[in-house]
């Protein structure tokens, strides 16, 4: 059956709490793009024409209600100074951090060492929104500042010092805040909206008592100066966050994009004030049938379109470059399937 | 209903030095407005919600779609930001108006004289589905234009057909209560779009608008028709709010609207006369006294607060366009809001309109009762009469702001566009020997054509010639 409405019509309503004539369906393409669209991975994330280019392919080719615009996490790192290396047909690696210790992060530090790849992000949004910005939301996907600075401090010492160093945190936290911040100034104005991603952050990765105290009051800092704007903000933490979700929900995100944990207690958690996104397991997306997916998404989204504040039929994180297309078309029609509102162009009664 | 305090605003966040600005320097000037600022205005009030709030920049809407944003140049003060944010989600405000308990009704064709009778009513909302045909020129998309032709209306029509497609659509208004269809001495392309649009309706009204005969004063009999059909307006409206409307709720209705085209009019003399306010501002404005962009309280704090600003500007002898540009009547709104702003970039400033909208302009008479006086102002309008009696008020308008020309935009298919624009443009040549540019608006895009542009220019330079 056609669609009544546009990608951008349909979240313009969900983002008001409005009915939609189907639930907004959107795996995680990200870097998959470029197998999809013939291109070169290293070309995706170094040419931000070549990102557009494959983003807007695999939105055309698989149906999905927004363009995502993302490679990995060291994007605002490496405009802070630390060093990746390009593999032609994987992501971005990360060489060097710029600290190795957090005793050696100074007290006032400048922001942009080097734009980095931001301009390939800026230039793949604008190259976006001109082609498609009337029909489809063009979302960008933005480092939060905990996962920014691990990535700007050797990995380990960073996470000792979440014990040990607190003050040593908090440095690198207010340099990777400003520049996240600085990073989503430059996307609003490209026509892009921030989704902020958090996945170091996760419940795989740090407790909840850390998760509150460090990386949670900097996503806040980000969702408010976001909400000026007057902005609906996604917040993915990829992982298991079955004990996050609660805090997750105290960072001002209008939107919750989550993974290992249960629907349904998701829903019961913060289903009242939240629109949830998710959650099919992006591994199972990868090697199960086409019938298996089907059937498991149908599922997935019987139960999440039960969320009273609304739901988008996700992935849990973001497709395998690997995964085979007939997977992904098998999700994205399932979930059309399942979560079409027939009572919807028959309007909506008070 | 405050009145902005301009003292406060000053203390807050100080106007710049009055400017046309363009969308990367609103985004500039944006980061400096404090938060508190961002907080203060609600629509709808005296509700607080955060989902309220509409203090905004052009970014904002340009990320849900307005992609035409990025090309305008807007006025750089915080009452023309405020205007922006506020006319800018209408959508959600219509929305959240149904959710908060509200009757939405949509009143189509007549363009000014229902929704005061509409907003006469406690808990309801009017609007114009009407002024939808912005919409593809703001997001540079065919969309709506495409789902009007899978209803059935075709490429060669008015681009008011996309009320239609957004009536299809179900997501630019809440489904309305009651649609009130003006009809009759009125634009024919836009009462094939009302006949269509009856089909996603739940409940239509039909309007007889009456032809006026003369072109001046009131004729009884024509008034006396429009009463007794305002007068099954009121009864329809009766049923569905379950409130039976007393003549004081309509008078205190007639007089919040004639507040509006009170402080309206003033604007007009401020920047037609001093040039205090850009044109693109101008139409939004005088546009609002259509419908008051859904919420009339507020939008009178918006209008007092730019008249406030407009007036501290003609005081200080401030101006956003130059004094020495060259004056011109605009007649028929352009779809495309670009062409006025680059009226202004290249050297010509807008010192009077004809937006088909005379009826909406006129102050209606308090001293009557409610639905004559209503009647009487209607008899105003622009489309019920002869073009002779249109030609009159673009006239007046050249005649009193000593304009040096006349520009027409035209509606590829309007019907009453291609009949009627060559009618003004003889008058205009023979009664006051100015020139005339006329042109059909291009179809939405990133820019404006070549052509039209071309022309635009040419015509600008035979001005400048003349002087």
């Amino acid at each position: 059956m056609k669609d009544i409405l546009t990608p951008r019509e349909r979240f313009g309503l969900l983002v008001i709490d409005e009915e939609q004539d189907r639930v907004p369906v959107f795996p995680l393409v990200t870097g998959h793009a470029a197998r999809a669209a013939g291109a070169a991975l290293r070309d995706y994330y170094t040419d931000g024409r070549v990102m557009a280019r494959s983003q807007l392919a695999a939105q055309e080719r698989y149906g999905t209600d927004f363009i995502s615009l993302f490679s990995e996490v060291g994007l605002v790192a490496e405009a802070l100074g630390s060093r990746y290396s390009y593999p032609e047909d994987d992501l971005p690696i990360l060489e060097q951090p710029r600290w190795s210790s957090l005793s050696e992060v100074p007290a006032e530090s400048a922001l942009f060492d080097s734009a980095g790849r931001l301009n390939v992000y800026l230039d793949a949004a604008s190259y976006a929104y001109e082609a498609r910005g009337d029909t489809v939301p063009i979302l960008a996907y933005v480092p939060a500042p905990f996962t920014t600075a691990q990535q700007l401090v050797d990995p380990e010492a960073f996470l000792l010092g979440l014990v040990e160093d607190a003050a040593g945190v908090w440095r690198v936290l207010e340099l990777s805040t400003r520049a996240v911040v600085g990073f989503c100034r430059q996307l609003i104005r490209a026509g892009a909206l921030p989704i902020l991603v958090d996945p170091l952050a996760s419940g795989s990765v740090i407790s909840v008592e850390h998760y509150r105290e460090f990386a949670l009051p900097a996503e806040a800092e980000v969702i408010r100066y976001l909400h000026r704007y007057d902005l609906d903000v996604v917040l993915h933490i990829c992982g298991d966050t079955t004990g996050l979700v609660g805090a997750m929900a105290e960072s001002g995100a209008d939107l919750l994009s989550i993974d290992r944990i249960g629907l349904d207690a998701a829903i019961a958690q913060v289903g009242d004030r939240l629109r949830i996104i998710g959650n099919m397991d992006t591994t199972a997306l990868w090697l199960s049938t086409p019938v298996e997916i089907a059937a498991e998404t149908a599922r997935m989204v019987e139960t999440g379109r039960r969320n009273p504040k609304g739901y988008v039929a996700a992935t849990g994180c973001e497709v395998p470059l690997a995964t085979p297309e007939e997977n992904i078309r098998a999700f994205v029609k399932a979930a059309k399937e399942a979560g079409r509102n027939d009572n919807f162009a028959a309007g909506r009664k008070r | 209903m405050a009145i902005p305090a301009s003292g406060l605003m000053t203390r807050e966040w100080p106007d710049p030095v009055p400017a046309r600005i363009g969308f990367e320097e609103w985004a500039e000037l944006f980061e400096t407005i404090p938060d508190e600022l961002i907080q203060r205005f609600h629509y709808f009030p005296p509700n607080q919600e955060q989902w309220s709030l509409y203090l905004f920049p052009p970014q904002t809407f340009a990320i849900y779609g307005c992609r035409h944003l990025r090309r305008l140049k807007f006025d750089n003060s915080l009452a023309a930001l405020r205007m922006w944010g506020f006319v800018q989600n209408e959508t959600e405000r219509l929305f959240r108006a149904r959710q908060t308990g509200r009757h939405v009704v949509a009143c189509m064709g007549d363009l000014g004289a229902l929704p005061v009778i509409v907003n006469s009513f406690p808990g309801c909302v009017a609007f114009y589905p009407d002024c939808i045909w912005w919409t593809p020129f703001v997001m540079e998309s065919q969309v709506l234009f495409d789902a009007a032709a899978e209803q059935g209306i075709p490429e060669a029509t008015c681009f008011s057909r996309a009320a239609l497609g957004a009536f299809a659509k179900h997501s630019y208004f809440p489904d309305p209560d009651l649609v009130i269809a003006a009809t009759g001495a009125s634009c024919d392309d836009y009462s094939g779009v009302e006949q269509l649009a009856a089909r996603h309706a739940r409940e239509m009204l039909w309007v007889e608008s009456p032809l006026r005969r003369s072109c001046g004063g009131v004729e009884p009999p024509t008034v006396e028709f429009l009463v007794s059909e305002y007068r099954r307006v009121v009864e329809r409206l009766e049923r569905l709010t379950g409130h039976r409307l007393s003549e004081e709720e309509l008078r205190r209705g007639v007089a919040r609207a004639n507040r509006v085209r009170q402080a309206v009019a003033q604007l007009r003399q401020l920047a037609y006369g001093a040039g205090v306010l850009p044109a693109l501002e101008m139409m939004v404005i005088e546009f609002g006294n259509l419908h008051f962009y859904s919420d009339i309280g507020e939008w009178t704090a918006v209008v007092e607060h730019l008249l406030v600003t407009a007036r501290a500007r003609a005081d200080a002898g401030q101006r956003v366009v130059a004094e020495d540009a060259l004056r011109i009547v605009w007649v028929t709104p352009p779809a495309d809001p670009l062409l006025l702003c680059y009226l202004e970039d290249r050297g010509g400033r807008v010192v009077g309109t004809e937006f088909v909208i005379n009826q909406a302009l006129a102050p209606i008479d308090e001293t009557k009762p409610g639905l004559e006086a209503i009647a009487c102002s209607f008899m105003a309008a622009s489309l019920i009469g002869t073009s002779r009696q249109r030609a009159e008020l673009v006239l007046r308008q050249a005649s009193e702001r000593n304009a040096e020309g006349v520009l027409i935009s035209g509606i590829l298919g309007g019907s009453h566009c291609a009949m009627e624009a060559r009618l003004i443009a003889d008058r205009v040549k023979a009664e006051l020997d100015l020139p005339v540019l006329e042109f059909d608006v291009a179809k939405p895009g990133a820019e404006i054509d070549r052509q039209t542009r071309t022309r635009i220019d040419a015509f600008l330079e035979l001005l400048r010639s003349r002087r």
